[in-house]
Protein backbone atom coordinates (compact mmCIF):
# COMPACT_ATOMS: atom_id res chain seq x y z
CA UNK A 1 0.00 0.00 0.00
CA UNK A 2 2.89 2.33 0.57
CA UNK A 3 4.71 2.11 -2.75
CA UNK A 4 7.95 0.59 -1.52
CA UNK A 5 8.64 -1.60 -4.53
CA UNK A 6 11.42 -0.60 -6.88
CA UNK A 7 10.82 -0.04 -10.59
CA UNK A 8 13.76 -0.50 -12.94
CA UNK A 9 14.17 -0.74 -16.70
CA UNK A 10 15.39 -4.05 -18.15
CA UNK A 11 17.19 -4.19 -21.48
CA UNK A 12 18.54 -7.08 -23.55
CA UNK A 13 22.26 -7.75 -23.40
CA UNK A 14 22.36 -7.90 -27.21
CA UNK A 15 21.84 -4.31 -28.44
CA UNK A 16 20.42 -5.58 -31.75
CA UNK A 17 17.43 -6.95 -29.84
CA UNK A 18 16.76 -3.56 -28.28
CA UNK A 19 13.96 -2.64 -30.66
CA UNK A 20 12.64 0.32 -28.68
CA UNK A 21 16.06 1.94 -28.62
CA UNK A 22 16.93 1.12 -32.23
CA UNK A 23 13.60 2.30 -33.61
CA UNK A 24 13.14 5.11 -31.05
CA UNK A 25 9.88 3.71 -29.71
CA UNK A 26 8.39 5.01 -26.44
CA UNK A 27 8.57 1.82 -24.41
CA UNK A 28 11.12 -0.06 -22.34
CA UNK A 29 11.99 -3.66 -23.28
CA UNK A 30 11.02 -4.68 -19.78
CA UNK A 31 10.35 -3.35 -16.31
CA UNK A 32 11.28 -5.05 -13.06
CA UNK A 33 8.75 -4.19 -10.39
CA UNK A 34 9.49 -5.75 -7.05
CA UNK A 35 9.68 -9.50 -7.59
CA UNK A 36 8.08 -9.40 -11.02
CA UNK A 37 9.35 -8.72 -14.52
CA UNK A 38 6.99 -7.33 -17.15
CA UNK A 39 8.25 -7.72 -20.72
CA UNK A 40 7.03 -5.73 -23.68
CA UNK A 41 5.71 -7.55 -26.71
CA UNK A 42 8.62 -9.29 -28.43
CA UNK A 43 8.75 -10.23 -32.08
CA UNK A 44 11.03 -12.42 -34.21
CA UNK A 45 13.98 -10.05 -34.34
CA UNK A 46 17.16 -11.54 -35.75
CA UNK A 47 19.86 -11.29 -33.05
CA UNK A 48 22.64 -10.99 -35.66
CA UNK A 49 21.21 -8.41 -38.06
CA UNK A 50 18.63 -6.70 -35.84
CA UNK A 51 16.17 -7.08 -38.73
CA UNK A 52 12.96 -9.06 -38.74
CA UNK A 53 13.04 -12.81 -39.23
CA UNK A 54 9.87 -13.15 -41.27
CA UNK A 55 10.44 -16.71 -42.44
CA UNK A 56 8.21 -19.73 -41.75
CA UNK A 57 6.02 -19.28 -38.67
CA UNK A 58 7.83 -22.06 -36.80
CA UNK A 59 11.09 -20.14 -37.19
CA UNK A 60 9.45 -16.90 -36.09
CA UNK A 61 8.01 -18.53 -32.97
CA UNK A 62 11.31 -20.18 -32.11
CA UNK A 63 13.15 -16.89 -32.62
CA UNK A 64 10.65 -14.97 -30.49
CA UNK A 65 10.93 -17.45 -27.62
CA UNK A 66 14.73 -17.41 -27.87
CA UNK A 67 14.67 -13.60 -27.69
CA UNK A 68 12.38 -13.76 -24.67
CA UNK A 69 14.72 -16.26 -23.04
CA UNK A 70 17.65 -13.91 -23.73
CA UNK A 71 15.84 -11.00 -22.09
CA UNK A 72 14.79 -13.00 -19.04
CA UNK A 73 18.09 -14.80 -18.51
CA UNK A 74 20.06 -11.57 -18.65
CA UNK A 75 17.67 -10.15 -16.05
CA UNK A 76 18.32 -13.10 -13.74
CA UNK A 77 15.05 -14.82 -14.56
CA UNK A 78 14.26 -17.46 -17.19
CA UNK A 79 11.57 -19.09 -19.28
CA UNK A 80 10.83 -21.44 -16.37
CA UNK A 81 10.03 -18.40 -14.20
CA UNK A 82 7.27 -17.11 -16.47
CA UNK A 83 3.89 -17.04 -14.75
CA UNK A 84 1.76 -15.67 -17.58
CA UNK A 85 2.42 -15.28 -21.26
CA UNK A 86 0.27 -13.75 -23.97
CA UNK A 87 0.79 -14.90 -27.53
CA UNK A 88 -0.57 -12.90 -30.44
CA UNK A 89 -0.62 -14.55 -33.84
CA UNK A 90 -1.26 -12.68 -37.07
CA UNK A 91 -3.10 -15.77 -38.36
CA UNK A 92 -4.95 -18.17 -36.06
CA UNK A 93 -4.27 -20.93 -38.64
CA UNK A 94 -0.78 -21.02 -37.12
CA UNK A 95 -2.14 -22.12 -33.74
CA UNK A 96 -1.19 -25.80 -34.05
CA UNK A 97 2.26 -25.00 -35.38
CA UNK A 98 2.78 -22.53 -32.53
CA UNK A 99 1.88 -25.22 -29.99
CA UNK A 100 4.28 -27.66 -31.62
CA UNK A 101 7.23 -25.26 -31.30
CA UNK A 102 6.02 -24.12 -27.88
CA UNK A 103 6.43 -27.64 -26.46
CA UNK A 104 10.14 -27.55 -27.34
CA UNK A 105 10.54 -24.74 -24.80
CA UNK A 106 8.05 -25.68 -22.06
CA UNK A 107 8.17 -29.41 -21.44
CA UNK A 108 7.15 -29.26 -17.76
CA UNK A 109 4.90 -26.93 -15.75
CA UNK A 110 4.26 -24.44 -18.57
CA UNK A 111 3.06 -20.95 -17.66
CA UNK A 112 -0.52 -19.72 -17.84
CA UNK A 113 -1.14 -18.61 -21.41
CA UNK A 114 -3.61 -16.82 -23.64
CA UNK A 115 -3.39 -16.93 -27.43
CA UNK A 116 -5.37 -14.83 -29.86
CA UNK A 117 -5.16 -13.22 -33.28
CA UNK A 118 -4.70 -9.47 -33.66
CA UNK A 119 -3.07 -7.07 -36.09
CA UNK A 120 0.68 -6.93 -35.50
CA UNK A 121 3.33 -4.37 -36.40
CA UNK A 122 6.12 -4.76 -38.95
CA UNK A 123 4.62 -7.80 -40.65
CA UNK A 124 5.33 -10.00 -37.64
CA UNK A 125 3.60 -13.36 -37.71
CA UNK A 126 3.85 -13.62 -33.95
CA UNK A 127 4.46 -11.47 -30.90
CA UNK A 128 4.71 -12.52 -27.25
CA UNK A 129 4.73 -10.72 -23.92
CA UNK A 130 5.04 -12.13 -20.44
CA UNK A 131 5.08 -11.60 -16.71
CA UNK A 132 7.81 -13.55 -14.95
CA UNK A 133 9.20 -13.91 -11.47
CA UNK A 134 12.30 -11.84 -11.05
CA UNK A 135 14.75 -14.37 -9.63
CA UNK B 1 -0.93 -13.50 4.39
CA UNK B 2 -3.75 -12.57 2.04
CA UNK B 3 -3.16 -9.43 0.02
CA UNK B 4 -5.79 -6.75 0.09
CA UNK B 5 -8.04 -6.12 -2.94
CA UNK B 6 -9.56 -2.66 -3.25
CA UNK B 7 -11.65 -1.02 -5.94
CA UNK B 8 -10.14 2.24 -7.16
CA UNK B 9 -12.62 4.93 -8.17
CA UNK B 10 -11.29 8.20 -9.64
CA UNK B 11 -12.27 11.33 -7.76
CA UNK B 12 -13.47 12.96 -10.99
CA UNK B 13 -16.37 10.68 -11.81
CA UNK B 14 -16.41 11.83 -15.47
CA UNK B 15 -13.36 9.67 -16.16
CA UNK B 16 -15.02 6.68 -14.49
CA UNK B 17 -16.03 4.67 -17.57
CA UNK B 18 -17.91 2.16 -15.51
CA UNK B 19 -20.27 4.94 -14.44
CA UNK B 20 -20.37 7.12 -17.56
CA UNK B 21 -20.88 4.17 -19.89
CA UNK B 22 -22.70 2.06 -17.28
CA UNK B 23 -20.32 -0.88 -17.60
CA UNK B 24 -19.95 -3.80 -15.19
CA UNK B 25 -16.30 -3.23 -14.36
CA UNK B 26 -14.22 -1.36 -11.84
CA UNK B 27 -11.97 1.44 -13.15
CA UNK B 28 -9.07 -0.18 -11.37
CA UNK B 29 -8.24 -2.70 -8.66
CA UNK B 30 -5.42 -2.40 -6.20
CA UNK B 31 -3.99 -5.82 -5.31
CA UNK B 32 -1.16 -5.64 -2.84
CA UNK B 33 1.50 -3.37 -4.28
CA UNK B 34 0.03 -3.36 -7.79
CA UNK B 35 -2.78 -1.44 -9.45
CA UNK B 36 -4.55 -3.03 -12.42
CA UNK B 37 -6.34 -0.42 -14.53
CA UNK B 38 -9.18 -1.45 -16.85
CA UNK B 39 -8.98 -0.71 -20.56
CA UNK B 40 -9.78 2.97 -21.00
CA UNK B 41 -11.17 4.62 -24.11
CA UNK B 42 -11.25 8.36 -24.69
CA UNK B 43 -13.95 10.00 -22.56
CA UNK B 44 -14.97 13.65 -22.78
CA UNK B 45 -14.15 14.89 -19.25
CA UNK B 46 -16.99 17.45 -19.43
CA UNK B 47 -19.76 15.00 -20.26
CA UNK B 48 -18.42 11.58 -19.28
CA UNK B 49 -19.44 10.33 -22.71
CA UNK B 50 -17.27 8.57 -25.23
CA UNK B 51 -15.09 10.91 -27.24
CA UNK B 52 -14.52 9.73 -30.80
CA UNK B 53 -11.77 11.57 -32.65
CA UNK B 54 -8.54 10.92 -34.47
CA UNK B 55 -6.11 8.38 -33.06
CA UNK B 56 -3.93 11.29 -31.93
CA UNK B 57 -6.83 13.06 -30.19
CA UNK B 58 -8.05 9.90 -28.46
CA UNK B 59 -4.52 8.92 -27.44
CA UNK B 60 -3.99 12.34 -25.88
CA UNK B 61 -7.13 12.07 -23.79
CA UNK B 62 -6.58 8.59 -22.37
CA UNK B 63 -3.28 9.00 -20.43
CA UNK B 64 -4.69 12.22 -18.98
CA UNK B 65 -7.69 10.34 -17.62
CA UNK B 66 -5.51 7.40 -16.62
CA UNK B 67 -3.44 9.83 -14.56
CA UNK B 68 -6.55 10.72 -12.58
CA UNK B 69 -7.36 7.07 -11.94
CA UNK B 70 -3.79 6.33 -10.85
CA UNK B 71 -3.48 9.44 -8.70
CA UNK B 72 -6.69 8.63 -6.87
CA UNK B 73 -4.86 5.48 -5.80
CA UNK B 74 -1.65 7.30 -4.90
CA UNK B 75 0.13 6.18 -8.05
CA UNK B 76 1.05 7.95 -11.31
CA UNK B 77 1.97 7.37 -14.95
CA UNK B 78 5.63 7.32 -13.90
CA UNK B 79 4.88 4.24 -11.78
CA UNK B 80 3.28 2.24 -14.58
CA UNK B 81 5.16 -0.96 -15.31
CA UNK B 82 3.20 -2.42 -18.23
CA UNK B 83 0.87 -0.85 -20.75
CA UNK B 84 -1.25 -2.52 -23.41
CA UNK B 85 -2.45 -0.36 -26.27
CA UNK B 86 -5.10 -1.49 -28.71
CA UNK B 87 -5.67 0.58 -31.83
CA UNK B 88 -8.24 -0.02 -34.55
CA UNK B 89 -5.60 -0.16 -37.27
CA UNK B 90 -1.86 -0.71 -37.08
CA UNK B 91 -1.54 1.82 -39.89
CA UNK B 92 -2.04 4.38 -37.10
CA UNK B 93 0.86 3.01 -35.04
CA UNK B 94 3.07 6.07 -35.53
CA UNK B 95 0.23 8.53 -34.93
CA UNK B 96 -0.41 6.86 -31.57
CA UNK B 97 3.30 6.74 -30.67
CA UNK B 98 3.92 10.43 -31.30
CA UNK B 99 1.30 11.44 -28.74
CA UNK B 100 1.95 8.54 -26.37
CA UNK B 101 5.64 9.42 -25.94
CA UNK B 102 4.80 12.89 -24.59
CA UNK B 103 3.33 11.23 -21.49
CA UNK B 104 6.35 9.02 -20.79
CA UNK B 105 9.45 11.20 -21.15
CA UNK B 106 11.82 8.88 -19.25
CA UNK B 107 12.04 5.15 -18.48
CA UNK B 108 8.69 4.39 -20.15
CA UNK B 109 6.78 1.27 -19.08
CA UNK B 110 6.97 -2.03 -20.94
CA UNK B 111 4.30 -2.04 -23.62
CA UNK B 112 2.54 -4.13 -26.23
CA UNK B 113 0.59 -2.60 -29.10
CA UNK B 114 -1.84 -4.53 -31.28
CA UNK B 115 -4.55 -3.77 -33.80
CA UNK B 116 -8.01 -4.91 -32.71
CA UNK B 117 -11.72 -4.28 -33.16
CA UNK B 118 -12.79 -1.97 -30.34
CA UNK B 119 -16.17 -1.23 -28.81
CA UNK B 120 -18.39 1.75 -29.53
CA UNK B 121 -16.38 3.27 -32.37
CA UNK B 122 -13.33 4.03 -30.26
CA UNK B 123 -10.03 3.95 -32.12
CA UNK B 124 -7.75 3.56 -29.09
CA UNK B 125 -7.99 1.65 -25.83
CA UNK B 126 -5.27 1.55 -23.18
CA UNK B 127 -4.90 -0.52 -20.00
CA UNK B 128 -2.02 -0.67 -17.55
CA UNK B 129 -0.48 -2.23 -14.49
CA UNK B 130 1.21 0.21 -12.11
CA UNK B 131 2.92 0.15 -8.77
CA UNK B 132 0.78 1.48 -5.95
Amino acid sequence: MTGQLSRTVIEPNNPRLNVSRNANLPHSPGIRAGEYIFLSGIGPVDPVTGGRNLGPIADQIRQTLQNMEHMLTFAGSGLDRIVKINIVLADIQDYDEMNRVWREFFSVDPPARTTCTLQLSNGNGVEMECIALSL
Amino acid sequence: MALQRDVIAPKASAVDMSRGLNLPLSPAIRAGEFIFVSGMVAIDPATGKRMCGTVAAETRQIPAAMTQVLESAGSSLAKTVKVNVLIYSMLEYNNMNEVYREFFPADPPARTVCGAKLSGGSKVEIECVALA
